[in-house]
């Protein structure tokens, strides 16, 4: 028996630094793998509609307007994701990753936490709460329009 | 209200708001003094329907439901499910697979244990091995983010298989975590083995023979503990268990220093296994192909949590969403021990016998509605589950 | 003394303000130094200074069925007491700001208040960890007030009088920590005990009785028995390094001693697991106790052989 076992570790820690990460002053790298915001790519979609089904918490909202055209919006819930990968997984066509180096998702409000991805014109069409177009009528917009980037398009004001 | 400690009776709760619990549970303590002359538990504060939730979501999106049954032993509750449903539908599983499995399984069950020490440590008054040892967990911890992408609910699984691969840079990282923990771990034993004072709280309180352990249902580490020779992974083994056996770890003395001893021995043994697991990693894919509906038929999955045997009996009745999930958890098992172990103790050593079975309240929680008239228990829907737990402002009446 | 020094001495130096600000700085050095023996960071210097302020500013909540002026009059002696027992204790390195033959009884009399005023409001409440912790607390001071006030006459035995002035500078001449080693080691533990510092916390264990006597306190209430625990936890110091560590005769081996007497009361704090009421009072009714009755004997001895 004996008395005060731990004292080998508590003497040295006198005279080291503690371990505590410093965050946020002191930020270490992600490791590559983290599952961090889910991130669409509009090319390789097919309007398949897995990733919503699959998701766990019901965060994707899959807007088709037209599969051939790519005329397609991904809505996605910040809020409500889980950062489980099951997207990414359903996905066979490789749309969705999971990125790793953006993980400070924090907000101030609920409005910033819904976020579109898409082309301008469908966005809008989604934001004004349009979720169907007739087919008849060539898909004028779209193809040559502005492919617009990934922007976090709040939801509208 | 004022009574007095003397010879009257006199009770103390213990829950559902207590700094003593890391999840709500409800202990009153009948004490006389400071000795225990009774107690009782009541559980239902941390229910939040998964069962039922299960029944309205495909397969899909059920095992994410229930890897969050728990946290801290989050993999073996999505492990137990992909297991029952990969045998329901005939599904082939790769090897690799199946030993990736064993591999988050094994380190979730060390990041367990250390999380255990110290929140046992910290219960018995000793906040430096608390520290140290979450300090050592993070290595764990950074290990299992690095392999999987999460620190918590590590979401390795899916069905018919898993989703990371383990490669060298994976693999030098567990290895060089593992042969770190290894020499703390060694340290750890010895504090609990030799620690005068700790021994003082642990040494001889809560004695739980073989015999009551088994009449109790004890299981796990606590059962080990007691000298009972059960370990799921060494009597029906599952996953990859049958490719790397394991080696129970039992003591006999039934102590709370048994209990310690057994979670610390177990430590070695999953770093033996993990060792050997890296180095015969069977080549191979990560996932075998898997079928949306699921056919109809009923299974039983059991696994080994780190807290003991792990049930899930899951239905299928042919389509894409589950008919019926039922999970009974290793600390359901164990909580009718500590309501009898506690009787003769003192106060203080209420808490640290709570802590021996290593609770784990998120669990276990269940609720069954009892029809006054009948007399028989009633199914609820989900709307009149939910519309109780809401709008009545509280989930249970007395 | 005329009244204006007396006034100067017993609110501004070195009692009253300056006590309490070195009390706070003597709570936040345990504080870091315990943080850092367990490889953390700890809390910076203003920790305990903002604590009181927040909790000063807080409401206080006073539940049904209490006695309202004992719940609210108790905290009020709590740190009263302490700060009246530093007029007779050489703080900051100057001699006390009274003595009197024999004010050594009276001053472990009023630090013991301290305990004595938490045990009541804790039995004044009317929860039931209150009950339990107040009835700990109490058993606690009764089983450590024996042997420290004990161990505290060694030196006064050795010194021929019981006025800490004295004492002191009889310590100043001989460092009693070599004279009598058992009676510094009782002195040292029961102060731990006196302070409810771990591993004598059992009275405030916060997982077992959430904490203790002081549960149903908050805002000004709570406020005031922390201070007069930080008070008492300088006061403590000062008396055993006085005592003990060849007396305290200028601010420099003032700050010095009871720092380093602070040191060697964290470190026993980080390896120390919490012991029971039950084996904290027979370890103290037998080791504690025996030890200072041989260190008595032992003095005795070698006084008389001496003179």
């Amino acid at each position: 028996m004996k008395l005060a076992t731990m004292f080998p570790d508590v003497i040295p820690s006198l005279f080291r630094p503690p371990t505590t990460e410093r965050y946020p002053f002191e930020r270490r790298p992600a490791p590559e793998r983290l599952r961090g915001l889910p991130v669409w790519t509009r090319e390789t979609c097919t309007g398949c509609g897995l990733c919503a089904t699959d998701c766990p918490s019901q965060a994707i909202e899959l807007v088709v307007f037209d599969k051939k055209a790519k005329s397609i919006v991904f809505g996605f819930h910040v809020d409500r994701c889980t950062f489980c990968g099951q997207c990414a997984f359903s996905c066979k066509q490789g749309s969705l990753t999971l990125r790793a180096d953006q993980w400070e998702l924090a907000s101030l409000g609920r409005r910033d936490l819904m976020v579109h991805f898409g082309e301008a014109k469908d966005v809008e069409d989604v934001l004004a709460g349009i979720t169907t177009r007739s087919l008849a009528g060539p898909a004028e917009e779209g193809l040559g329009g502005e492919l617009s980037p990934p922007t976090e398009e709040t939801g509208s004001g | 209200m004022q009574e007095t400690t003397r010879s009257e009776l006199f009770t103390v709760p213990i829950g559902p708001q207590h700094p003593a619990l890391k999840e709500p549970s409800h202990f009153r303590i009948t004490v006389d003094g400071e000795i225990v002359t009774d107690a009782f538990v009541r559980l239902g504060y941390a229910h939040r329907g998964i069962e039922k939730a299960a029944e309205s979501r495909n397969w899909v999106r059920n095992l994410y439901l229930f890897e969050r049954v728990c946290g801290i032993c989050s993999h073996i509750h999505a492990t137990a499910y992909c297991l029952g449903v990969e045998r329901l539908a005939g599904a082939e599983v790769p090897p690799r697979a199946q030993a990736i499995r064993v591999l988050v399984a094994e380190l979730e069950r060390i990041h367990s244990h250390l999380l255990w020490l110290g929140v046992a440590a910290h219960e018995a008054g000793f906040d430096t091995l608390f520290m140290y040892s979450w300090r050592d967990r993070e290595a764990i911890m950074d290990v299992l983010e690095g392999l999987t992408g999460n620190r918590v609910n590590y979401s390795a699984n899916v069905l018919g298989g898993v989703k990371n691969d383990v490669d060298d840079a994976q693999r030098g990282a567990i290895l060089r975590a593992i042969d770190g923990l290894e020499g703390r771990s060694y340290h750890y034993l010895d504090v609990v083995t030799t620690d005068a004072l700790f021994l003082q709280r642990t040494r001889g309180i809560g004695v739980m023979t073989r015999n009551q352990a088994e009449v109790m249902g004890a299981v796990g580490p606590t059962a080990r503990a007691s000298g009972v020779t059960r370990d799921v992974r060494v009597d029906a083994p599952y996953a990859a268990y049958d490719r790397y056996p394991v080696v129970r770890v039992v003591e006999s003395a039934g102590d709370l220093e048994a209990r310690f001893v057994v979670r610390m021995r177990e430590l070695f043994e999953c770093y033996r296994l993990i060792r050997y697991l890296l180095d015969n990693l069977p080549p191979g894919d990560l996932r075998g192909r898997m079928p949306r509906r699921i056919p109809e038929g009923e299974t039983v999955s059991r696994v080994e949590a780190p807290r003991g045997e792990l049930f899930y009996f899951l239905k299928s009745n042919g389509s894409d969403t589950p008919e019926r999930i039922k999970v009974r958890t290793p600390t359901i098992c164990n909580l009718t021990s500590v309501v009898k172990l506690v009787i003769g103790h003192q106060l203080a050593d209420v808490p640290m016998i709570l802590a021996g079975i290593d609770p784990c309240f998120s669990c276990n929680d269940r609720t069954v509605q009892l029809d006054e008239i009948t007399g028989g228990s009633r199914i609820w829907t989900w709307d009149e589950l939910r519309r109780n737990s809401r709008e009545d402002g509280h989930g249970h009446r007395d | 003394m005329d009244t204006a020094t007396s006034l100067a001495a017993i609110l501004v130096f070195p009692s009253g303000f300056f006590l309490l600000a070195a009390s706070l700085a003597y709570e936040w050095v345990d504080r870091k130094l315990l943080a850092k023996l367990q490889n953390r960071v700890g809390p910076r210097w203003f920790q305990p200074l903002a604590d009181v302020v927040k909790l000063l500013a807080k409401e206080e909540v006073i539940p049904e069925g209490v006695n309202r002026f004992l719940f609210v009059g108790l905290p009020i002696v709590g740190l009263a007491a302490p700060l009246t027992a530093a007029l007779y204790i050489p703080l900051a390195g100057l001699g006390p700001v009274f003595s009197f033959p024999g004010d050594l009884i009276v001053t472990i009399y009023l630090l013991s208040l301290l305990t004595m005023s938490i045990g009541l409001a804790g039995s004044n409440a009317v929860g039931r960890f209150s009950l339990v912790g107040a009835t700990r607390t109490l058993t606690q001071l009764f089983s450590y007030e024996a042997p420290f006030l004990l161990a505290l006459l060694g030196p006064a035995l050795v010194a021929r009088s019981w006025q800490i002035g004295t004492i002191a500078e009889a310590a100043g001449e001989r460092w009693f920590i070599l004279t009598q080693p058992l009676g510094f080691l009782v002195a040292l533990i029961g102060l731990m005990g006196k302070l409810e510092l771990p591993p004598f916390d059992a009275p405030e264990a916060e997982t077992e009785v959430v904490a203790g006597a002081l549960t149903e306190y908050s805002g000004r209430g709570l406020a005031l028995f922390r201070l007069g625990k930080d008070v008492e936890l300088v006061l403590g110091l000062t008396l055993v390094a006085a005592f003990y560590l060849g007396g305290v005769e200028g601010p420099l081996a003032f700050f010095l001693k009871t720092l380093g007497l602070l040191l060697v009361v964290a470190g026993l704090q980080a390896v120390l697991a919490r012991l029971r009421i039950d084996q904290t009072v027979g370890l103290w009714w037998r080791f504690g106790v025996l030890l200072v009755l041989v260190q008595w004997g032992v003095t005795w001895l070698l006084e008389g052989a001496w003179r």
